[in-house]
């Protein structure tokens, strides 16, 4: 084996821990717990208790590709939502778990901040708290296009908080559901970006054009290409998105 | 002391027992703490979520919860000061207990507590043998503990995250038990830089992470320098030398009889020199002077 000296270790290691950290300086598009402070990458230590208290294991680790942001919490709306510690009974109601988002209560360092579970503190959380959020494409969304739907609206944890029926502000024709998204009281859990069809593989297919449809998936496919286009370009599925605020 | 002048007790299979409680620990927590709900939630299932379960013991050796109280590695405590370039109060209060313990009874998190030092602890019969088929080749003995430390608390204070906590071998390992636990997938970094270093001490010098390159054992190994628990020689000692190679670390604590340096920073007061004493020389006392002579005939 070769004998290395100390510089040659110093440098060689110094050099591949310059190359694992380039990741870091990466525009990032995933969402961080509810709370996370804006030096949230700094305090996180990685401990991994978010992970553990959540209640619906909504929070996932980076995996080996993020470099140095390996262990980093993160939220993937569109595999499971945030659901800002909500429970909801047979009635349709929500019912907090525990009396602070459990993420923030577990963590030690501070990079999460503690939320009081409370629908009227949720919508108001201060803007640098928040994970993100969430802008509507009306053009892709089946509520306003075809009248047809409702289901962010139905599932928003703060639902006619941060979720409206009815845009503010605004004369629209029709009597069903036109979701409108408040950005003062959005949060940006992602329970509207899993839960919107327009996701699912008959939008895909606007987009990408190897998916196979059955007739009457066709059908519908044909309507939304009538709306945006039949190529899509220029539009970012599902119908409503988290935008992850800038940190 | 019985016949041979062998001690009664031996410290090695309490030892063996808090390690192996430790490990057990780091793999039920992180699956009784997962939550009874089985089925990936979808829009019908939210109607039908059962209370999420709420167990008090969370987190791995790096942060610990036990009910309301929590605990901290203090280099993890240390490095997100460096990182966050903020004081903490909860942060530094959960390190309180941990940093105590460190600087009272030495660096026993890595003799005790680790559970990748016992796992690597029992790696080395398998370094034993490989060694004795032919198979083993012996790395260079230079430490590196300090110099990646140092390497580690500068990225940190630089780059703005703890770099540490990135790579920490238990740390890892209790990473990577919970996001089996909670998620049923593993990732892939914890995996193989542990499988990475379990290969390399196979196939080499054993112990070699803990010898040569821990930055957090380094750490804790400064915190602890200035011990008050450490071992100490009586009168009776007979040369026989077992204590030397009992040593898993190499520091030839015999030397201390006549009075010689001994590397207080590595010494992880495993006991094994202890135990392997004949005659009871070596004993555990309360001593502040690194080179104090205990005089008597093989006390406590």
């Amino acid at each position: 084996m070769k004998e290395f000296s100390r510089r040659e270790f110093i440098q060689q290691t110094s050099a591949l821990g310059a190359v694992s950290f380039l990741p870091i300086f990466r525009q990032e598009t995933i969402l961080r717990p509810p709370g996370a402070v804006p030096d949230f990458l700094a305090r996180c230590i990685r401990c991994g208790k978010c992970m553990e208290a959540c209640p619906y294991d909504s929070i996932r680790a980076l995996g080996i590709t993020a470099g140095a942001l390996v262990h980093t919490p993160f939220i993937d709306p569109l595999k499971t939502p945030c659901y800002l510690c909500q429970q909801r009974g047979s009635d349709g109601k929500d019912r907090p778990v525990g009396k602070y988002l459990r993420c923030g209560e577990a963590c030690p360092t501070g990079a999460l901040r503690r939320i009081v579970n409370d629908r009227k503190v949720l919508a108001n959380v201060p803007e640098e708290l928040r994970m993100g959020t969430s802008v509507l494409n009306r053009k892709l969304c089946l509520a306003w296009q075809y009248d047809s739907c409702g289901e962010c609206y139905y599932n928003c944890p703060l639902k006619d908080q941060a979720l409206k029926d009815r845009p503010e502000g605004e004369q629209v024709k029709g009597a069903g559901i036109r979701p409108w998204v408040d950005k003062d009281h959005c949060i940006g859990c992602g329970m509207c970006n899993y839960v919107c069809p327009v996701r699912s593989h008959i939008a895909q297919s606007i987009m990408r054009r190897d998916v196979k449809l059955s007739l009457f998936e066709e059908r519908y496919a044909a309507m939304v290409r009538n709306v945006i286009g039949s190529t899509g370009k220029g539009h970012a599925l599902p119908a409503i998105r988290v935008e992850r605020r800038p940190m | 002391m019985n016949q041979d002048g062998q001690r009664k007790w031996q410290i090695k299979p309490l030892r063996r027992m808090v390690q192996l409680a430790v490990l057990g620990g780091l793999v039920a927590i992180p699956f009784l703490s997962q939550n009874s709900m089985s089925l990936p939630p979808s829009r019908i299932v939210l109607r039908q979520m059962p209370q999420p379960a709420l167990f008090p013991v969370s987190g791995d050796t790096w942060t610990l919860t036990l009910g309301s109280m929590d605990f901290t590695h203090p280099v993890a405590a240390i490095e997100a000061i460096f990182a966050a370039k903020v004081l903490y109060v909860p942060l530094l209060v959960s390190a309180i207990f941990p940093l105590a313990m460190t600087i009272i009874l030495g660096r026993i998190f890595c003799s005790w507590l680790c559970p990748v030092g016992f796992l690597l602890e029992l790696n080395n019969k398998v370094t034993h043998f490989l060694s004795g088929l032919g198979m083993n080749k012996q790395l260079p003995k230079r430490d590196f503990r300090f110099p990646v430390l140092t390497i580690s608390l500068v990225f940190s204070f630089l780059f703005a995250f703890p770099v540490m906590a990135a790579f920490d071998p238990p740390h890892l390992l209790g990473r990577e038990l919970m996001y089996f636990a909670t998620h049923q997938q593993v990732c892939l970094f914890g995996v193989s830089f542990l499988a990475a270093i379990f290969l390399l001490e196979m196939f080499s010098t054993s112990r070699f992470w803990c010898r040569f390159i821990c930055p957090s054992g380094a750490g804790l190994a400064l915190l602890g320098r200035w011990r008050l628990w450490r071992i100490s020689m009586a009168d009776n000692c007979i040369d026989c030398g077992r204590c030397d190679l009992a040593c898993p670390y190499q520091l030839a604590p015999m030397g201390l009889v006549e009075g010689k340096k001994f590397d207080w920073l590595t010494c992880d007061n495993c006991g094994l020199c202890r135990d392997s004493c004949p005659v009871g020389t070596i004993s555990y006392s309360i001593s502040i002077n690194d080179h104090r002579h205990h005089v008597g005939n093989g006390g406590g």
